[in-house]
Formats: C-alpha cells, sequence, structure tokens
C-alpha cells in the first residue's frame, strides 16, 4: 500500500463550493474527545444550500459523533461549526430550529400513531398546521397514518424517521443511514425525497455504508476514517483522481479465450487497444472504473464495514 | 427563544406523556382500581373509636359491686359469667356473649372467690383471679390488677391506705377522650402517600422509556432544550401524582378544614414524587430496574404513613424520612385541627426535601439525557 495515499488530503479546488455562495454547514478544525479517545481529529468541510454532501467511513469513524457536534448535541472540543452562518452551540432552539435529523436508530413514539408522532415534532418547531398525511404518503405510509407506530415494521418506522426529519422544511438535513434496512422500492422512493430536498434548496448531510446509493446521490463526498477526512470531492472526482481506469478485452486465440487488460493511463493504451479492436477474434470490450469502496478501501487501508 | 415559545413546548411535551401514561395498559387497568379499592377500604373502616374496655366478672355474692364502684365512669362495660371456667373460655377465644356486649371481645375477665367478703373481713389472704388476653398491653394487666385492690378495699370499708395524695389528670394538647382519632383518620395519610408513590412509579416508567427509547435525544434535536424536556417531566409527574392525590381526598371527605393547607402540603408531596420518579427513571436500565429502584425509594418513604397507621410502632428516625411533613399536614388538618402556624415546621421540612429530591432527579435526568 502507498502510504502517502493514506494521509488525508485536502479538498480538490475543483469539487469545493462555489467562492462567495454562502455555505449551509460550514465546519472548521472541529475535534471531539472521548476521554483520551479522539474520535474526530480537527476535520473541515463546507455543504452548499441544496448540496447532498455524502459523508462515507466505517464504524467507528467519527460520523456519529460529527453529526452530533453539528446537531447541538456535543460540544466541541476544539474548532468551530457553523449552521446558516450562525455558530452551533450546545442544546441550541435557533440553530435547531432549521435543521431536520434522521437519527440511525429508530426512536419514535411507539404508543402514538405514525400522524401522532408528527403532528407532536411538528408541535415543538411551533408548527401548527402540518399536513401530517402529505408527509406520510410521500414517504409511502399514506395508508397507515392513523396506526400506532408499535404495529410498524422496520421499514416503516425508517420511513416514518424520514418523514418526521421534513416535518419543519428544514435548511439543513441530517440523515443517518435513511435507507438502512428498506426493501428496494422503498430506498429508491427515500432517494428521490432527499434528491427533492435537495432541490428545494435544503444542504443534505447522508451517512452510508451503500457506496452505489452515496455515487448516485451525493454531490460531493467525504471519506472519514479515525476521525480524519481523507477526501473530499465529487464522487467522479475521486474515482478519475484516485481510481485504476482500464479497458477488459476479451479474443479467442485458437481454441482458448484471451483476456487483456489496457491501463488507460498507459502511454502505449491507444496502440494496444487499436490493435486489440483489429484483432480477429475479438469477442468483448468492456470499460473498467473503480468504486467509491475500492478507492476508500485503498486510501484508507479499511472497508467500509469494519 | 421567547419563554412563551419555551411554555408551548413544554405544554406540548406534558400533552404527550399524558397521552402515553392514559394509553398505558397497565395503568389503565391499575389507576381505576387502585382509586376504588383506596376510597372503598377508608370507607369500610370504622369511624369511631370503642374507647370502652368490656370486662369479664365472676362475682357470685357480690351483688352489683362493680357497678357500686363506678365501673361505667371508668371506661368499664361490665359482663358477668356464671363460672370461672366460661369467663376463663371467654377470654380466651377473645369472644363475648353475643347480645349481653354487642359482640365486643372481653379483653380481661376478674374471678372473683366465692369467699372473698369473709375472707376480707377476717383478714385472711385470699386470691382473685385475673384473666387476660396474651395481646393485652402489660400497662393495662397492672392496672386491672390495681383495679381489684381497690375493689378489695372497698368490700372491707377501709379507703386506700394514701390520704395525702389528690391525683389530678392534665391533658396536654386537645382532649381527645370520647374523641380519639379514628381508623378512618390514621388511614387518610397512608392513602395520600400511596397515591404518590404510586404516582412516582408511573413516572419513572414515562422516563425509563423516553431513555430506553432514545426518544429524548429526538426531542433534544429540536427547538426543545433539554430543559424543557425536564421540566415537562417534572411537571407531568406533578400533575398525575396532584390530580389522583386530590381525587382521592375529596371521595374520602378530607377537605372540611383547611382545605388550602391540605392541598399545600400534598403538592409538595406531588413535587417530591416527581423528583423521586425522575430519579427512579434516569437510574433504571430496563423495565425491572426502573420497578426496582422505585421500590428502594417508596418504602422508606412509606414509613412515616404507616407509623400513623400503627401507632407506637414509629421511632425517632421516622421523623428524618422525606414525607414525615407531609403525613404530619395530612393527618394534623384532617384529624387534629392543625393550622398554617402549626403546620409551618412541617412545610418548611417538606420543601426542603422536595428541593433535594427534584435537584437530584432533575441532574441525573439531565446527565442521562446528555449522554444519549
Amino acid at each position: 500500500m502507498n502510504a502517502a495515499v493514506n494521509d488525508p488530503v485536502a479538498p480538490s479546488t475543483g469539487a469545493e463550493p462555489a467562492s462567495g455562495a454562502v455555505p449551509a454547514v460550514s465546519v472548521e478544525d472541529l475535534a471531539y474527545r472521548y476521554g483520551d479517545v479522539e474520535a474526530v481529529r480537527g476535520i473541515t468541510f463546507e455543504i452548499l444550500p441544496g448540496e447532498v454532501f455524502g459523508f462515507l467511513g466505517p464504524n467507528g469513524a467519527g460520523k456519529t459523533t460529527t453529526i452530533r457536534m453539528l446537531t447541538g448535541q456535543l460540544k466541541p472540543y476544539a474548532g468551530t461549526a457553523r449552521i446558516l452562518g450562525r455558530v452551533v452551540g450546545r442544546d441550541d432552539p435557533e440553530t435547531q430550529a432549521h435543521i431536520g435529523v434522521c437519527f440511525e436508530e429508530k426512536n419514535l413514539y411507539d404508543s402514538m400513531s405514525a400522524e401522532e408522532n408528527l403532528r407532536f415534532f411538528a408541535s415543538l418547531f411551533g408548527i401548527r398546521d402540518l399536513d401530517a398525511g402529505e408527509l406520510l404518503r410521500r414517504v409511502g405510509l399514506g395508508d397507515r397514518g392513523k396506526d400506532r407506530v408499535s404495529t410498524y415494521s422496520k421499514g416503516m418506522r425508517q420511513r416514518l424517521m424520514v418523514a418526521r426529519a421534513l416535518v419543519n422544511r428544514p435548511m439543513v438535513l441530517f440523515l443517518d443511514e435513511p435507507t438502512d434496512g428498506l426493501d428496494p422500492v422503498s430506498s429508491k422512493a427515500i432517494r428521490a425525497i432527499i434528491r427533492d430536498e435537495a432541490d428545494r434548496g435544503a444542504a443534505v448531510l447522508l451517512t452510508t455504508h451503500d457506496m452505489w446509493e452515496a455515487d448516485e446521490l451525493s454531490d460531493r463526498v467525504a471519506f472519514i476514517n479515525d476521525g480524519r477526512i481523507y477526501a473530499t470531492d465529487t464522487p467522479e472526482n475521486l474515482k478519475l483522481r484516485y481510481g485504476k481506469r482500464s479497458v477488459k478485452v476479451r479474443l479467442r486465440d485458437g481454441g482458448a479465450i484471451r483476456e487483456e487488460t489496457v491501463p488507460l493511463d498507459d502511454p502505449a493504451a491507444g496502440e494496444r487497444l487499436r490493435s486489440a479492436v483489429q484483432a480477429e477474434g475479438l469477442m468483448t470490450i468492456h470499460t473498467e472504473e473503480s468504486t467509491l469502496e475500492n478507492i476508500f478501501v485503498e486510501m484508507t487501508g479499511r472497508a467500509l464495514e469494519a | 427563544m421567547s419563554p412563551g415559545r419555551h411554555l408551548a413546548i413544554i405544554r406540548a411535551i406534558v400533552a404527550k406523556d399524558l397521552r402515553e401514561f392514559s394509553r398505558d395498559r397497565v395503568w389503565k387497568i391499575l389507576t381505576p382500581i387502585m382509586l376504588i379499592a383506596y376510597v372503598g377500604l377508608f370507607w369500610l373502616l370504622p369511624s369511631t373509636v370503642e374507647e370502652t374496655l368490656t370486662v369479664g366478672v365472676y362475682q357470685r355474692g357480690l351483688g352489683t359491686v362493680m357497678e357500686g364502684l363506678g365501673a361505667a365512669e371508668r371506661g368499664l362495660q361490665v359482663v358477668e359469667f356464671d363460672s370461672p371456667t366460661s369467663l376463663a373460655e371467654a377470654v380466651a377465644s377473645g369472644e363475648s356473649t353475643a347480645g349481653e356486649t354487642g359482640g365486643d371481645p372481653i379483653a380481661v375477665g376478674i374471678a372473683f372467690p366465692d369467699d372473698l367478703i369473709p375472707a376480707v373481713a377476717e383478714g385472711r389472704a385470699t386470691t382473685v383471679t385475673v384473666y387476660v388476653d396474651s395481646a393485652v398491653p402489660s400497662a393495662q394487666r397492672t392496672a386491672m390488677a390495681a383495679f381489684v385492690r381497690e375493689i378489695a378495699y372497698q368490700l372491707a370499708g377501709d379507703v386506700l391506705p394514701v390520704s395525702q395524695l389528690d391525683p389530678q389528670v392534665v391533658v396536654l394538647g386537645v382532649d381527645r377522650a370520647g374523641d380519639q382519632v379514628s381508623p378512618q383518620d390514621r388511614m387518610r395519610p397512608l392513602l395520600a402517600i400511596l397515591v404518590l408513590l404510586v404516582e412516582s412509579i408511573a413516572l419513572a416508567g414515562l422516563v425509563a422509556v423516553e431513555i430506553q427509547s432514545r426518544t429524548a435525544k429526538a426531542l433534544v434535536a429540536t427547538p426543545a432544550t433539554i430543559g424543557d424536556l425536564l421540566a415537562a417531566k417534572g411537571l407531568t409527574g406533578t400533575l398525575l401524582a396532584f390530580g389522583q392525590v386530590v381525587i382521592v381526598l375529596l371521595l374520602i371527605g378530607s377537605f372540611a378544614q383547611e382545605p388550602l393547607l391540605l392541598l399545600t402540603g400534598v403538592l409538595l408531596g406531588s413535587v417530591m414524587m416527581a423528583g423521586v420518579g425522575m430519579l427512579a427513571g434516569s437510574a433504571g436500565r430496563d423495565f425491572m430496574t426502573t420497578l426496582f429502584t422505585s421500590v428502594l425509594f417508596i418504602v422508606p418513604l412509606a414509613v412515616p404513613a404507616f407509623a400513623v397507621f400503627f401507632p407506637g410502632a414509629a421511632s425517632a428516625w421516622v421523623q428524618v424520612l422525606p414525607t414525615y411533613g407531609i403525613v404530619q399536614t395530612v393527618v394534623g388538618v384532617t384529624a387534629y385541627g392543625l393550622t398554617w402556624s402549626g403546620a409551618a415546621g412541617y412545610l418548611l421540612m417538606s420543601a426542603a426535601w422536595c428541593l433535594a429530591l427534584f435537584g437530584a432527579g432533575w441532574l441525573l435526568l439531565k446527565r442521562r439525557v446528555e449522554a444519549l
């Protein structure tokens, strides 16, 4: 493994928020420690309004601690975090009025119906005219709104968690594994909602283990491991910068089938491809790109599920 | 954020808590059953105290000597038996001759010997047997023995060998002779404390669920602050306890005297129990540990009320228990005509305990919520 690759790198300038735009979330040298354990070690990033920011890392990487600092549940040990230009304080209702949080744990009131859960949380934001039915329809629970949450399946609870995070039409949305435990159809619906919220102008911080989901949804992603950010960029740029680009060619060679991989970074790649295409026994040509997960493992030396 | 917004948030959390409480199957069943049982038990208890001691007597040849000695004035009801054996059996069985005594048990029996008068006249030694039930206190046994000696002096025509003594009984405080505190009156503070203690378990359950399901974490990620959450829990516990104890006290007719003083006492008790509920709910890790922690608090807190119901059993240490002042206020107002000035010490002591327990509950719950 290349030691240089494991060092945290500065975000590439091409993927940074456009100059002049006011970030919805601004984090600078943020740090937190539990006793002697440094959970977050001076991370820096920004999220613009309307941007989906994927926060990718294995369990224990510092994702949840970062979210807890950004939502006012933990006081940073060092550094500053700003939400909509305001420094986030511990238990700060002014900031919390503009954020929505979908926790990883399904912390809902089981003895209350879905509508009652949503109306109760809306009342904490001072919202009295919430259209709970409409919100529930968005997450596919329109016909179960009056049922008690205790009768809900894990997936239904997860969808209700997402709906709850949206009751105040937040300007900043924190989603911790929002599609965890959902079937493919429900996951697709939730991803559509996340995209809609970003299109509305909300800044979305998304943590997920699903690299395909992060790739599809995120405008930019940050790789976090061991409390440090290793890379911040668009998924496309990360793949271009750190991924191995190659073409795999399959040829019939007499009675056997031969595979040839042509690295596109090789100066002789053009010539090799041309000769492969002109070869008589050509069967298939596939382009190969690295996945975000491959890049993460290569950069951090640690698998995401770890 | 304005104070009005904080109040609105606290009100919303309290309303949510009360809704959750009303939907809890255990409390939905237990609450009406407890109310009916408490009130029913109260009205089944005697409202007066029988101050007459029923004495069985075998006194052949003595005529109506007992009546002549003024037994009725001494608070004695005399029942005559025709043999020492039947008298001993009546005392031993704890029963009386129905119809003659109206069903009151005979606690003491006095069997005078047939030759009492000649023996006394001749100065000859003779024996009078006093039968007592095993439950009769030694003081009463001694008193009855003294009473028998007095009878002997009367029969002999002598006076007691004391001429310079003129005993006077001075009653300190309200003279309760003929107006003793009834079992109903002694039951009143016990019921009030039981209702308060049970409601502290209800709050502990609500707090524990909020922590264990981590809904508290979701609450404080909204404009609701930890302070709002704690205030709401304290208010919910106080409302639950105060509402139910007032209903019970109304149903058992407790507001005839100094209703405001009584309400102040039980309000302090309700706030105290809210603190206990927050403490127990925060300390519990699951249903069983929450229940266990609640019971740990409840047992000592119930002692002052039991001490009133079973007088004579209390020790001085009972007076330092948090609920002592509440119990004394309730029993004082309803049975002894306690006024504000008389209750001031109890109220101050209760307020101090309120502050300590509510403060401890607040701090512990705050730490638990912050650690979620």
